[in-house]
């Protein structure tokens, strides 16, 4: 994590391979004027469950644990994010409060964009808006799994090692 | 009825392209629109009626996830992701649906970006309601809790949350709501008749009245 920030994202090796990434380039080219790199030391959250959703976190290194927390303060891991997906995507979409928390897990560097340049970025750029559908999909794919594993496979006694 | 329809509110031309590919069509009362695990043919938009939203376990326990309403569209993300679908929808009241094929609906999101953005829109509200089932199957602690906590959202949904006795029709059977809430239905109407003696709620026909709504928040918040 110590080479120097990567600035724009045209010259991102791991591009191709990432879903969201992968845009034809003027879409980069509007992406890359407004998003803003961070560098997050481990440890950082990203976002809050229940805070109004104040933008994404694109994921360009670093992993970050998601979780959620009842209000006696017991948590739950939904799971770990890798490089390359977005996060904060559907609470920025429909306005609502950030369903999880995001904590990073290395040294992250994350491009943070704001909801309103999000919302604009995606009516300028139908490529990017059908990747944000796909990204979606696939969110709810693992969720729906993580609530078969919860709500169906497993005995209370055994899912308790799970909380923490 | 279309404007307040998430899906549904689209500019002419995008409505004009989904008329082409829609298959309008009316099903009965206890109708399987799709089956957990089949490959996805498309989506389903309900227009008229509700439709019972859940997933199986291998022993056959099941669990419902939600009641869908009308201007919802369902099958969604698998018909998005090509993966199988990942519910089994069932309708509980004789409803009026539009089909679209998969093909047809991938190609409708290419060319209309209106549409792309209310389907990201509808994905956003789903990945909610999930995590939402996440939290309450897997930090509650007791099948009360998870009760309480159910009727208070019913009882928020009809506008009668502000009124100091709220009133909410009951349209699920006791097996259905253990369903809902991953408990038995013994459970759950062992658990009916401990709030009525307690004067909590109180049943008038199909009919449920929250006499104590303070009580059941506070069943609902910890136990």
């Amino acid at each position: 994590m110590e080479s120097a920030i990567q600035q724009s994202c045209f010259e991102c090796v791991l591009r191709p391979d990432r879903l969201f990434c992968d845009l034809p380039s003027d879409a980069l080219e509007a992406f890359d004027l407004i998003k803003s790199l961070t560098l997050y030391p481990r440890g950082t959250i990203l976002m809050r469950e229940g805070q109004p959703a104040r933008g994404v976190f694109v994921l360009c290194q670093g992993r970050a644990k998601l979780s959620v927390c009842s209000e006696t303060g017991k948590r739950l891991t939904l799971r770990i994010a890798g490089p390359g997906e977005v996060l904060g995507l559907s609470a920025s979409l429909s306005s609502s409060p950030y369903e999880v928390t995001a904590e990073t897990l290395d040294n992250a560097q994350v491009a943070v964009v704001k909801r309103k340049d999000l919302l604009h970025f995606l009516r300028d750029h139908r490529e990017a808006c059908l990747q944000v559908v796909h990204l979606l999909s696939q969110d709810l794919h693992t969720a729906y799994d993580r609530v078969r594993s919860i709500g169906l496979g497993r005995s209370r006694r055994s899912r308790a090692p799970r909380l923490h | 009825m279309r404007v307040d329809r998430i899906f549904c509110d689209l500019p002419t031309s995008a409505l004009q392209a989904f008329e082409n590919i829609k298959y309008a069509t009316a099903y009965p009362k206890g109708a399987v629109l799709f089956v957990e695990g089949q490959a996805p043919r498309g989506i389903f938009v309900l227009c008229k009626g509700r439709v019972k939203l859940s997933i199986c376990a291998t022993d056959g326990k099941t669990l419902i996830l939600k009641i869908a309403e009308p201007g919802e569209v369902l099958g969604l993300s698998a018909t998005v992701s090509g993966k199988p679908y990942e519910l089994t929808a069932e309708t509980i009241d004789p409803c009026q649906v539009n089909f679209v094929k998969r093909e047809d609906f991938l190609r409708f999101l290419k060319d209309q970006p209106d549409a792309c953005f209310k389907v990201a829109e509808q994905l956003s509200d789903k990945y909610n309601n999930a995590c939402h089932e996440v939290r309450s199957l897997g930090l509650s602690h007791s099948a009360g809790e998870k009760l309480a906590k159910l009727l208070l959202e019913w009882s928020s949904k009809n506008g009668e949350a502000a009124k100091q006795e709220p009133r909410l029709k009951m349209a699920l059977t006791h097996e259905e709501i253990a369903q809902m809430i991953g408990t038995s239905r013994e459970t759950v109407t062992r658990l009916f008749a401990d709030l009525k003696k307690r004067q909590i709620v109180q049943s008038k026909g199909s009919t449920l009245v929250i006499r104590n709504k303070a009580a059941l928040k506070l069943i609902a918040s910890n136990n």
